[in-house]
């Protein structure tokens, strides 16, 4: 199976919040990273056929999506990130639903509801209006809906935003049992997530993509640009103001930095291993500053 | 599919907004038709009786049974009424106008002073209204002639040249009288006489329907579903028209349960008494040959297809627009404004686009001889309601349907 993504534009007005994505994929779990308004979201939106490309195509196994219609839909799976529910509805009655429009049987919709539920844990709060649950359960609950089909390509927009960390490695683990024999897309802000579960690294900036590869190729791509140092009050304060600092630690009356820096930031300075946070912070830089496309993805994406 | 629907109707029907708007608006409908009956006041020699009292008094003057309105019959009448003039005791005066006082009102006319202002006003010109007293004074030499009276009437209202009506249309409302049966049975029908003076109070069910369905699918983009549901199998076909199928659903079944409720009020209270009588008893100039029951059935068939139209214009306004109260702000001043535009007579081209607007369309204008005519073709007015609504309802969902396929999260 091959989802090819060939020369994807998205223009609104002068802004292009996606620019010419050219890329092939292949089974496995990528992480698509990017600051504010990078263009994930609106990419995401577009393999999955609701949001229409400016120009470019978006081809499964050679045939455009456009032709392959329902087929193309029948193999997707998708989870916006802080996607409605029906808060009346309870979470079995909302899967069934989302089986019926994605035109599983009713026997087969009933049936994969049921192991979903035991597979997100929700099966004791099943018969539970959604309106009564935690944001880890309808995250959890989101993530089944996007499954329920057993989908060949499953879209994942921010799964785990706003879960707590045992929420989240549980989530990160169900994404991995999903993952197998299909190509999974998954957008998140916290880096490590993604360092956990993908295969590789998709990084996104000003609507193009910047990076690709596994994560231990990418982030040798900024071998002995990453810094530490222990040093004083003063010149921890200068480094803050002239370079981009991962992580600041004080130990008794002195100061830890880890710095991002094409050379060293002082004599003591140690290179150390880059992580993808550093990465991220390498291209994005400290404040992560929204891009051109953020006013029109709002709060949505990152 | 059938799974789609129900669970579409499920989120009509489980929205508080819909049990809220649903719940006043059933409210409103058992009030309005309550208040006939509330209000409703006979006299019985001079006193007042109210309510179901006054229901009860009045169906007893009917005790006798049915009248048939033979000539011989019409002739009775106003040979009663006639010698009750000719005793100055049982006469009253108010200006140059005479009528009956005392015993002979109470005892002889008040019972049925309904029937006797219906043979008058046969008598009286197209427009014009006169009540029982004008029967002492009706030149009766050449015999009641009750049926050829009503016919000339309304060959002279056919023929008014302020109605501008072609020959085609003449003929058309002369050949739809020549149905009505003779001679006409006249009896107790106050139930049909309240339902027939308060269709345009359908109107508020009609809203009621239009709020509920109005976040079909904006509310979707409200709640942010569009996005998953477009990204199903179905999302972007048989979704959208599980929708509509439901929107109709949903409206059907609640508009009945009004329609229900407000002939239950009517019904229990002043009797079903009258079904079977034909329209001409209330208007003797009505063309149309239908028994009560029949008209109702026929009008209610108009508001439906009305109704399944405004249904259609807010499905089609909720997958266009964000929100549902965007999809009201449209929606209310094309249901109500029209209740403004009074038609300013049956001719010229805004007065019959009048009549065919959503508040006008609940009434039927029985008697108002409103035809269209497209080359030779001439058509009543609840025909040309019934065709632009029905196509109007089955046109406009495929374009909702497409408004949703093409709408796009988050653009």
């Amino acid at each position: 199976m091959e989802l090819e993504l060939q020369h994807l534009c998205k223009q609104y007005g002068p802004i292009r919040a996606v620019d010419n994505v050219h890329i092939r994929l292949s089974p496995g779990v990528y992480g698509l990273l990017g600051a504010n308004g990078a263009g994930k979201t609106t990419l995401m939106r577009m393999i999955c056929g609701v949001l229409a490309p400016t120009s470019g195509c978006i081809r499964l196994n050679g045939k455009p999506m456009q032709a392959l219609g329902e087929q193309y839909y029948a193999q997707l799976g998708y989870m916006p990130q802080d996607f409605g529910f029906y808060p009346d509805f309870t979470a079995r009655e909302f899967l069934h639903y989302m089986a019926a429009v994605k035109g599983l049987s009713a026997g087969t919709g009933r049936e994969r509801t049921e192991r979903l539920l035991k597979m997100v844990n929700l099966h004791d709060a099943a018969n539970r209006r959604i309106k009564s649950f935690s944001g880890g359960m309808k995250q959890r609950l989101g993530i089944a809906q996007a499954e329920l089909n057993d989908p060949s390509i499953l879209i994942l927009d921010e799964p785990t935003a706003g879960l707590d960390p045992k929420e989240r490695v549980r989530l990160r683990n169900l994404i991995a049992d999903f993952a197998r024999e299909k190509i999974v897309i998954l957008s998140t802000h916290i880096v490590s997530d993604v360092s956990y579960i993908a295969d590789t690294i998709l990084m996104m900036k000003q609507g193009r993509i910047l990076l690709q590869g596994a994560p231990d190729e990418i982030t040798r791509s900024i071998q002995g640009k990453v810094w530490e140092l222990l040093t004083d009050e003063q010149t921890a304060a200068d480094c803050a103001h002239r370079l981009s600092v991962v992580n600041l630690h004080h130990e008794g009356g002195r100061i830890r930095l880890r710095m991002i820096s094409d050379a060293a930031p002082a004599p003591n300075a140690r290179a150390v291993e880059p992580s993808l946070e550093d990465l991220f912070l390498y291209h994005f830089g400290e404040s992560s500053p929204s891009e051109g496309g953020a006013a029109y993805e709002s709060a949505d994406s990152i | 599919m059938k799974a789609l629907i129900r669970f579409e109707f499920q989120k009509i029907l489980r929205r508080r907004s819909t049990l809220i708007v649903c719940a006043v608006s059933l409210l409103v409908t058992a009030f309005l038709f309550a208040l006939p009956v509330m209000q409703y006041q006979v006299y019985d020699h001079g006193e007042p009786r109210k309510g179901l009292d006054g229901v009860a008094f009045q169906k007893a003057q009917f005790s006798g049974g049915d009248v048939w309105l033979t000539d011989e019959s019409v002739a009775g009448q106003i040979d009663e009424v006639r010698q009750l003039f000719k005793n100055p005791e049982n006469v009253g005066f108010d200006g140059g106008e005479e009528f009956l006082i005392g015993d002979a009102y109470w005892n002889s006319v008040a019972p049925r002073e309904d029937l006797l202002n219906l043979i008058a006003g046969n008598y009286a010109p197209p427009g014009e209204f006169a009540g029982y007293s004008a029967l002492a004074k009706l030149d009766l030499s050449a015999g009641p002639r009750f049926y050829e009276t009503r016919a000339e009437k309304i060959r002279a209202i056919v023929g008014d040249p302020a109605r501008r009506m072609s020959a085609q249309q003449a003929a058309f409302w002369e050949k739809r009288n020549s149905q009505v049966a003779q001679p006409l049975r006249y009896g107790y029908f106050e139930g049909w006489r309240v339902l027939f003076s308060s269709w345009e109070l359908f109107l508020f069910a009609v809203l009621a329907v239009c709020i509920a369905v109005a976040p079909v699918f904006c509310g979707e983009y409200q709640a942010g579903t569009d996005a998953v549901i477009l990204a199903g199998k179905y999302g972007k076909t048989r979704v959208a028209a599980a929708k509509i199928i439901a929107s109709y659903l949903f409206g059907a079944l609640a508009f009945l349960v009004h329609i229900g409720l407000a002939c239950a009020i009517v019904f229990l209270t002043f009797g079903p008494e009258g079904w079977d009588l034909p329209l001409q008893i209330n208007g003797l100039s009505v063309p149309y040959p239908w028994t009560f029951l029949q008209a109702a059935l026929i009008n209610f068939g108009v508001i439906f297809l009305v109704l399944f139209a405004m249904i259609a214009l807010t499905l089609v306004l909720s997958a266009k627009m964000k929100s549902a109260y965007l999809v009201l702000a449209v929606l209310v001043p094309v249901l109500f404004l029209p209740m403004f535009l009074t038609p300013s007579g049956t001719t010229g081209l805004l007065s019959r686009i009048a009549f065919l607007l959503p508040y006008r369309s609940t009434m039927p204008e029985l008697g108002h001889y409103i035809s269209y005519q497209f080359g030779g073709l001439v058509l009543d007015v609840l025909s040309v309601r019934a065709i632009v609504y029905a196509l109007f309802s089955l046109a406009v969902p495929p374009l909702a349907g497409r408004g949703f396929r093409r709408h796009q999260p988050g653009a």
